[in-house]
This record gives C-alpha cells, sequence and structure tokens, in this order.
C-alpha cells in the first residue's frame, strides 16, 4: 500500500533517486566554476575520499539501522590512529617491519572492538540513550587518544604500512579496493544471513523482535561491534596516508559520516535502507567537499553547510515517512 | 500534577547520595589540599560553578521536554564574538554605555535566534532533537569561527570587563549573583506558575499534554530559546572575566551541562528535573573538575572521567527505573 502510493506519484518516484541528482548535480555546478572539477584526476581523488567516506557511513549506517547512532565514531578514529603509531613503532624498535604492520593491526582491531564493545553493551544491557553512551565514549576515547600521545602526532609509522593501506594494486588505489570489499560485505552480512535480517526487525520494532525469539541484546551488541570495527579500518587508512598517529585525526570525519548517511537516506528511524544509501550518500558529501576544496571554500563555511545538509536531509526524511 | 510531584519526592531520597558526595568531595579536598581553602581558589570554583550552573538550567529546560542541546557551546561562542564585535565596533564612537548596552543585547538576540531554530526545527518540522542541535552547533561554531578566523577580538570597553567580569559585588563575582538569580527565577517558575507545570506535562506526556489544550509546539520552543539564552547570558559572563571575544569558549560546555543535569536526577525521558539539584549538580561537577586540576590531572584526560562519570549515571538511573518496573 505504502510503497504503491510512492511509486505512483512522478515527485516522490523522484524522490527515491534524489541522492543520484544531487550527485550529478552538484559535480555539474562546480565543473561550471572550475575546470579542475572534471578531470581524470579529481575524479580518482574524489573515488579515494569516497572510500574513506563510505567506510564511516556504513559504520554509521550499521548502527543506525538499529536506531542507534555513534557518535564515538571521530574520537574513535583518533584514538585508534594514535593506537596504531605507538604500536607499530615500538614493535619496529626491536623487530621486523611485517612484524610491526600485524602488531599495528591487531591493535587496531582490538581497541576498535573494545569500543564498540562499550557503545553496545552500555546500549543493549545497561539501556542507556545510544546518543548519551557515544557522548560519552566520545569523549573517552578522545581523552584516551590525547593522553597517550601527550596531544601531539606520533612519527614513524613504517612504510610497509603506509603501502598496504595507501598503495595502488594493478593501478587500482587500495582505499577504493578496500572500499569495495567493505560494501560487499556489509551488503551480504545485511541482506543473506540470519543476523543481517534480525537488525532490520529490531530496527522496526525490538520488542516484537525479541518476542520473536531473535537475541536482540545480543545483535545490539555485534551490531556496535561491527560499527567501531569499520572505524578502526577506517582510522588505519587515514593513518597510513598521513603517516603518522594524530590525536586530532577523526576531528572532523563525524559530521560527513553523519551526514552521508542520513542525506543517503538512512531515516533515524532505523530499519530501512542499506549499503547503497550509504555509498550514495558518501558519494555526495565527498563531491560537495572536494568542489568546495577546489573553489576554496573556507573550512569554516564548510562546517555551516555540513550543518545545513543534515538539517534539509532529515527535513526531507520525515516529508518521505510521512507520506509513505 | 500528583504523579510529578510524587517522581519528585522519590528522586529527594535517590539524590541524598548527592549532597553527600558533595560534601565529601569538599571535605576531601580541604584535608588534603591546603590550596583549596585559598580564598581565591574558591571564588574561582564558585565562579565556574555559577557560570556552568546557568547553562545546565538551560540544558534542563531542554531535557524536560525530552530534548537536549548540544549546540550550547557553539551558542556560546557565537554569543562572545558577536557580543564582542558590536562593542568594540560602537566603543570609540558612541562611548562605553550604549556600546555595552547594544553588545549585550546583541548577544542575547544570538541565543534567541539560536534557540529559535532549535526550537522550530524540533516542534515545527519534527526533526530529532539530537541530530537539530549536533547540526545547529556545526553551523552556529562555523559561523562564530569564520567571523573571527579564529582570532580572538580585542578593544571591549572597560567598563564592561572590568564592571561585569573583574569585580565583586558584595563580596562574591557577578557572575555568582546572576547564577542566583538564574536558579531562583527557574525554581519560581518551576514551582509555582502553571508555565512551570505545563513544561513538565509537555515533557511527561506530550500526547497527554496535546488533548488536554496545551500548546506543546510553544512550550517546546520556549525551552529551547530559554536554553540558548542562559547559554548566551553565560557567555556574555564569561566574555567579560575573559576580557574579549572568542570562537573557542564553550567547547566543553555541552557536555558539562548536560553531565550536570543527570547527575542532578533530570531524566532523559523528559518530565522530570528541579533546578535545585541541578544548581548542586554543578557545583559537584566544578569542584570535581577543581580536584583534578589540583592533583594536575591533565584538562583531557578530564574528559575521560566525565564521559564515564554521564554513561554511569544515566546507566544506574535506567537500572534503578527498570528495578522499579519488575517490583511492581
Amino acid at each position: 500500500m505504502a510503497t504503491e502510493a510512492i511509486s505512483s506519484n512522478p515527485v516522490l518516484r523522484l524522490g527515491r533517486h534524489v541522492t543520484w541528482i544531487l550527485v550529478l548535480a552538484t559535480l555539474l555546478g562546480f565543473a561550471l566554476v572550475d575546470q579542475n572539477v572534471l578531470t581524470a584526476r579529481n575524479l580518482r581523488n574524489i573515488l579515494i575520499q569516497t572510500s574513506y567516506t563510505t567506510i564511516f557511513a556504513c559504520a554509521q549506517m550499521f548502527v543506525i539501522l538499529v536506531r542507534g547512532f555513534d557518535l564515538s565514531l571521530g574520537a574513535g578514529v583518533s584514538l585508534i590512529s594514535v593506537v596504531v603509531a605507538l604500536v607499530t613503532t615500538a614493535v619496529l624498535g626491536d623487530g621486523s617491519a611485517g612484524l610491526a604492520v600485524a602488531a599495528g593491526i591487531g591493535a587496531a582491531l582490538a581497541a576498535g572492538f573494545a569500543l564498540g564493545l562499550f557503545n553496545g553493551a552500555c546500549t543493549a544491557w545497561l539501556g542507556v540513550n545510544p546518543f548519551v553512551v557515544t557522548l560519552g565514549s566520545m569523549n573517552i576515547a578522545f581523552g584516551l587518544a590525547s593522553t597517550i600521545s601527550g596531544g601531539r602526532p606520533v612519527f614513524g609509522v613504517p612504510d610497509e604500512f603506509s603501502d598496504l593501506f595507501y598503495g595502488e594494486l594493478a593501478g587500482v588505489p587500495i582505499p577504493i579496493l578496500i572500499a569495495a570489499a567493505v560494501c560487499l560485505v556489509s551488503h551480504w552480512l545485511l541482506s543473506s544471513t540470519v543476523y543481517g535480517r534480525s537488525v532490520y526487525l529490531i530496527g522496526t520494532n525490538e520488542r516484537a523482535a525479541y518476542v520473536a525469539g531473535v537475541p536482540t541484546r545480543r545483535f545490539l551488541v555485534t551490531t556496535y561491534v561491527i560499527a567501531s570495527l569499520l572505524v578502526a579500518l577506517g582510522a588505519m587508512m587515514l593513518t597510513a596516508r598521513t603517516g603518522s598517529g594524530e590525536p586530532s585525526l577523526g576531528a572532523s570525519l563525524l559530521l560527513p559520516s553523519i551526514a552521508a548517511a542520513v542525506i543517503g537516506g538512512l531515516s533515524l528511524q532505523g530499519g530501512s535502507g542499506g549499503v547503497i544509501n550509504a555509498l550514495l550518500g558518501a558519494l555526495f558529501i565527498s563531491v560537495l567537499s572536494n568542489g568546495m576544496n577546489l573553489i576554496e571554500v573556507n573550512g569554516y563555511l564548510q562546517d555551516i553547510v555540513l550543518g545545513l545538509v543534515i538539517l534539509g536531509a532529515l527535513y526531507l526524511d520525515r516529508f518521505r515517512r510521512g507520506r509513505a | 500534577m500528583k504523579a510529578y510531584a510524587k517522581a519528585g519526592a522519590g528522586r529527594l531520597l535517590d539524590l541524598g547520595l548527592l549532597p553527600l558526595a558533595l560534601v565529601v568531595l569538599f571535605v576531601g579536598l580541604a584535608l588534603t589540599e591546603p590550596r583549596f581553602l585559598g580564598p581565591q581558589n574558591l571564588i574561582n570554583v564558585l565562579r565556574g560553578g555559577a557560570l556552568l550552573m546557568i547553562v545546565a538550567c538551560g540544558q534542563m529546560l531542554v531535557l524536560i521536554v525530552r530534548g537536549m542541546d548540544l549546540s550550547v557551546g557553539s551558542t556560546m561562542a557565537l554569543t562572545s564574538v558577536v557580543s564582542a564585535l558590536v562593542m568594540a565596533h560602537l566603543a570609540p564612537g558612541s562611548g562605553p554605555g550604549v556600546a555595552i548596552t547594544a553588545g549585550i543585547a546583541a548577544g542575547l538576540a544570538v541565543g534567541v535566534v539560536v534557540g529559535l531554530c532549535n526550537g522550530i526545527a524540533v516542534a515545527v518540522f519534527g526533526i530529532t532533537p539530537f541530530m537539530v542541535t549536533l547540526a545547529m552547533a556545526s553551523i552556529v561554531g562555523g559561523v562564530a569561527l569564520s567571523l573571527t578566523n579564529g582570532i580572538p577580538i580585542y578593544g571591549l570597553p572597560e567598563a564592561f570587563v572590568a564592571g561585569l567580569g573583574r569585580t565583586l559585588w558584595l563580596g562574591m563575582p557577578p557572575t555568582v549573583w546572576a547564577a542566583a538569580i538564574v536558579v531562583l527565577l527557574v525554581w519560581i517558575v518551576q514551582k509555582y506558575t502553571a508555565l512551570g507545570t505545563r513544561i513538565y506535562a509537555v515533557g511527561g506526556s506530550p500526547q497527554a499534554s496535546r488533548v488536554s489544550g496545551i500548546d506543546v509546539r510553544f512550550h517546546l520552543v520556549l525551552a529551547y530559546v530559554g536554553c540558548a539564552l542562559a547559554a548566551s547570558l553565560a557567555s556574555l559572563l564569561l566574555t567579560a572575566q575573559i576580557g574579549s571575544g572568542q570562537g573557542s569558549v564553550g567547547d566543553t560546555l555541552a557536555l558539562q551541562s548536560i553531565g550536570a543535569a543527570v547527575i542532578a536526577g533530570v531524566s532523559l525521558h523528559g518530565g522530570v528535573g528541579r533546578v535545585q539539584w541541578v544548581a548542586l549538580g554543578s557545583l559537584f561537577l566544578l569542584l570535581l573538575n577543581n580536584a583534578m586540576d589540583l592533583l594536575r590531572v591533565d584538562s583531557k584526560a578530564q574528559a575521560i572521567v566525565m564521559g564515564l562519570l554521564i554513561v554511569l549515571v544515566v546507566a544506574l538511573d535506567e537500572f534503578k527505573k527498570r528495578r522499579k518496573i519488575d517490583g511492581h
């Protein structure tokens, strides 16, 4: 009934493709202003930037699907970046580079796991509002990142680590390959596993899911852990790019991840949407910020634009829901 | 109405812990750290506590109507910048009196505008408060920083800085008096006026309020405007203390004000919260910060403690509520 109503109304049918239209319109708009936008080099840059944003948008997507939210994403990236740098440089001091890289990856995933477990456990088992939990863990992660790094960048991440996450494989930048893999695995998880189908049930009606025999709490924790593991992956990729552990690395990542998720069409009510929404939203945000950088829009103004994009997307979302 | 009164009484018993913790912290500090009881340190604690108190009172109003305001820090930044710009611009030409009046008016106007934007987005457009204020924090903070490019604004009238920021009225900093007035005012509204009762009702059950004829949207907007105004007032006092307009003031205040409110038993589910407890909660947090400062705990590390504390307090609250439901 609801879908019929949407497909019979041409304006709303268009609304479903609104993100595609936005992406193309923004790209063309910037191309009119600056001829460097549509060069092969810049398009490649956009794709690389989209890879990072996609991974963070996917992380945000998982928790949004279960009506949650992750404010700790940016601070988590900072913390994990610092941890990776500290562990790799420490192991590099008395071991091989391969060992250092392996230890760095292990430490990053462990830190991501711990963060996700904290968020998930407080949300699912203690029943604390996810906004408050992640507001808390955001400050904890931020405090830890600044404390263990002394507030300064940690240099000396081995080149092998950078090559692994920031190099090229058969001419294709590795970030793009990783993001593609993340999208495929996430899509498979959500569409073809019991866990994935349950995520939609939990997001739509947690109580009903529980009554239907879904282990809701366990799956909620799993969801937060998956999100934070994705954050850890993104943090490793960004650390590889900068070549150092940066306590301020994640400061500007939270808002784009939310903006990408909501502009891509994920509803904060949970239970609807998928990887394609996160991917499209990430593409839009990357095109937008790439364009603003090229025409030299001040960073402060970019914050304003991101805030407006989020508000606009949420307003549209409410409109879509209201009619559906 | 009776239900709310009862919830208040229940809180009172629960909250016996807060005054106790406050006293323990105070005595502990006084015994272990001789510098703590120095008049300068005490005045600093009171001044900081008063500032937080003003912001937390506003935050409480929004929490009572089931919202949350993450934009108080940015509102403070923009208020500081705008009022300083106005004062610095007017002071040479029109004299300090006009400049100060216009600056304060401009600063408070910032609060009203931000509060209206938040309130309308929540009440009329129906967007989740959390997201509205997160996005507004980015927008308002962006405006503040692009107005200043991150550089402090000097040239405030001397009368403003000396008369409001760096003086004592009857032995107390003006900020403390301002906080006392705000707390008293909100207390009167909450305890004795129909407006206060309606705000609790809107938070307790928006549905029921609507059918009993309360204009829910109006009261929602009012709560957000009140919150942003409180933040602006705090920012004006802080600007006078610092002596310049800065786009970076208030960045920890969102977390701290939420912390002060939830420690004081303000429920995230709306409908519950008393201003006198929030005042105590603010003092407690400030004492805690002061203790950590005196123990030379890095300010970044203090964020860890704040984060843990907030999650812990809310978890305890949920636990208590669940036990109550199971028990009956």
